[in-house]
């Protein structure tokens, strides 16, 4: 009882009191899992990324055969132009995701904070997406996004006549917006800006949305209301309480979402793998396909490792983004 | 002033209107695809293939889901064995982190002991890994070194013990926050009328972290539920693909059928976890909040 109540940082020799060793009892189970299961496995890896670790068939037998290789792994990522695409396309998912969640959610959150009848069964219901799991998510939008008249977003735009009876388009046809049009068409094409990925971050934002604007809500629901009565007394027209309030408010929760769907936007793999196989090569795909279908698991290693160390730079960079404008 | 009042009273029917049709529009978009999926699922393939597109089937059939159900047909066959695997490794899992993730919580949040910091860090960590730089490992790991002496591939068991690793480290940065708000006070009145330590654990913390045990669970259970990756690389007959797999295959072309077939498989697998999240709406927002905004 006293150990617990003493000041957290008075030295204290390792002596082991029965609390202490309960304590350590209690977390052993979950230590072990995840050291065996993902801390060793992780440095595995680290070691593989360092080899040319691959799968050799022999006569039906298979066996992976590793032999240490330095960083030419890694450099044959960075000096590939294939990589820098991948690079870029992963990019573009995920910085034009996040501008739609981000702005959906804000109008999404703001919306169910104001008071309706029904809101209670609206806020129930918007969770509907994020149950729907991953898989169904992409074979369901795959059905809306049939190329032909009886898919149902060509059904739903000819019904609506903002397209011809006649006209129907392929959605997830990989290829760059704008295609044509001179000097933005060679841009989109750089980017790996192109029609496919574009209708799947519509897709992949039907799922994530409720989370990002259950979150916002959330944030919303803890700014006091007497600011706002502040503000409208002094004057403030709506769109400046919410560009003086209620966004730098939510700055923090507004930071934690980026971060955190940054890093589940930045390995997408399985929406992307579903609906479009290895047409587009985001990072996570080319991992998939670097091990799984050409064996190579040291550069695929790499390859997860170069994903990580992206992550890493993105939030950081948002950190150091949100924290000067704080500073202002 | 009449006049004054009258527009205000209009600006105020106006913005009225307009946020129910918001409203009106959020509902179209978060059920309308979930909708076309059901739609899908219960048309015949003549409904489905109809120029120009026909909303409402005429005929709506329930044959593709009593094929599901059917263990006679290949598909029913397929899709009854993922279901059994989904509810295995899904719910062995919700154990097994709920055990292990709550012991852990509760030391970590009510103890002070050497190498605290690091080991709730390390938790919290695992959840910030992308699965593929960890598939990777697992796969040489276990199919050149596991396998021949102690199988593990293609098998629950093995999908259990990854999946644990992975959301163990939430439930337990969950119930720490948790266990943090209840009051110590109960916990030391129970150890003067004599309980053991984890007598007051079990008699008097856990029964008072109710929800937020429901909560941890709910999560575990549907992160489980969903997963694809290692569940596409680590299965590969009945005896242990789960639903997402299933779905995945059931629309490639190897196993392909019809529109309606997939949809009702997705309809199904869907099912267990969109009841769970209406049922425990508020329990779950709470929980993903707190998961987020502490994580």
């Amino acid at each position: 009882m006293k150990k617990r109540d003493a000041p957290t940082n008075s030295p204290r020799l390792s002596i082991h009191t029965s609390e202490e060793k309960f304590a350590l009892a209690l977390v052993t189970p979950a230590f072990l899992i995840t050291v065996l299961i993902v801390l060793i496995p992780l440095l595995y890896a680290f070691y593989l990324s360092f080899n040319r670790a691959e799968v050799i068939v022999v006569g039906g037998q298979g066996g992976l055969v590793t032999e240490f290789s330095g960083l030419r792994n890694y450099l044959y990522f960075l000096s590939s132009a294939d990589f820098w695409y991948s690079v870029r396309t992963t990019l573009y998912f995920t910085v034009a995701s996040l501008a739609v969640e981000l702005v959906l959610g804000i109008i999404v959150a703001l919306l169910l904070n104001e008071e309706f009848r029904g809101r209670g069964l609206v806020r129930t219901l918007l969770i509907l997406p994020w149950a729907v799991p991953t898989v169904v998510n992409a074979r369901m939008w795959g059905l809306i996004f049939e190329p032909h008249a009886y898919g149902a977003l060509n059904g739903l735009l000819q019904t609506l006549h903002l397209l011809g009876p006649e006209r129907t388009i392929n959605y997830l046809a990989p290829i760059p917006l704008f295609q044509n049009a001179p000097l933005l068409g060679e841009l989109t094409s750089w980017l790996g800006v192109t029609r496919g990925l574009t209708w799947i971050i519509v897709a992949d934002t039907w799922k994530t949305l409720p989370v990002v604007a259950l979150l916002l809500l959330a944030g919303l629901q803890s700014i006091p209301l007497d600011l706002y009565s502040a503000a409208k007394v002094d004057g403030a027209n709506a769109w400046q309480r919410f560009w003086l309030i209620t966004l730098p408010l939510l700055r923090p929760i507004i930071l934690i979402v980026l971060v955190y769907r940054t890093m589940e936007l930045f390995r997408v793999f399985d929406i992307i793998y579903i609906l479009m196989a290895y047409t587009i090569p985001v990072l996570g795909v080319v991992t998939f396909q670097q091990s799984f279908v050409f064996g190579n698991f040291g550069k695929g290693a790499a390859i997860a490792f170069l994903i990580g160390l992206l992550v890493l730079l993105l939030a950081n960079g948002y950190i150091r983004l949100i924290d000067l404008e704080e500073r202002e | 002033m009449t006049h004054n009042r009258q527009i205000r009273n209009y600006r105020k029917i106006l913005s009225r209107i307009g946020l129910y049709s918001l409203v009106l529009l959020l509902l179209a978009w978060t059920l309308g695809p979930f909708a076309w999926l059901f739609i899908t699922s219960i048309s015949t393939p003549a409904k489905l293939n109809q120029i120009p597109i026909q909303w409402l089937p005429q005929a709506p059939t329930f044959e593709h889901y009593r094929a599901m159900f059917d263990p006679s047909n290949p598909t029913g066959e397929l899709f009854l064995a993922a279901l059994r695997n989904s509810i295995t490794v899904a719910g062995s899992t919700t154990l097994l982190c709920l055990l292990f993730g709550v012991l852990a919580a509760y030391a970590l949040a009510s103890f002070r002991f050497p190498a605290k910091q690091g080991l709730t860090l390390m938790m919290l960590a695992t959840r910030l890994l992308p699965t593929i730089a960890l598939v990777i490992p697992f796969y040489v790991i276990i199919v050149n070194y596991i396998d021949p002496i102690f199988p593990l591939f293609d098998t629950k068991r093995n999908l259990i013990a990854l999946y644990t690793s992975f959301i163990i480290g939430l439930v337990v940065w969950i119930m720490r926050g948790y266990f943090a708000t209840i009051p110590k006070e109960l916990e030391e009145a129970a150890l003067m009328d004599g309980c053991t330590r984890l007598q007051a654990l079990f008699y008097v913390i856990l029964p008072l972290s109710l929800p937020g045990l429901v909560t941890t669970a709910l999560l575990a259970f549907l992160l489980a539920w969903d997963e694809f990756l290692l569940a596409m690389i680590f299965s590969r007959t009945a005896n242990a693909f789960t639903l997402p797999y299933f779905v995945f295959v059931v629309g490639s072309s190897q196993y392909y059928q019809s529109p309606a077939a997939v949809a009702a498989g997705g309809v199904l697998a869907a099912l267990p976890p969109v009841i769970l999240a209406f049922v425990f709406q508020r329990q779950l927002v709470r929980g993903l909040t707190a998961g987020a905004i502490s994580g």
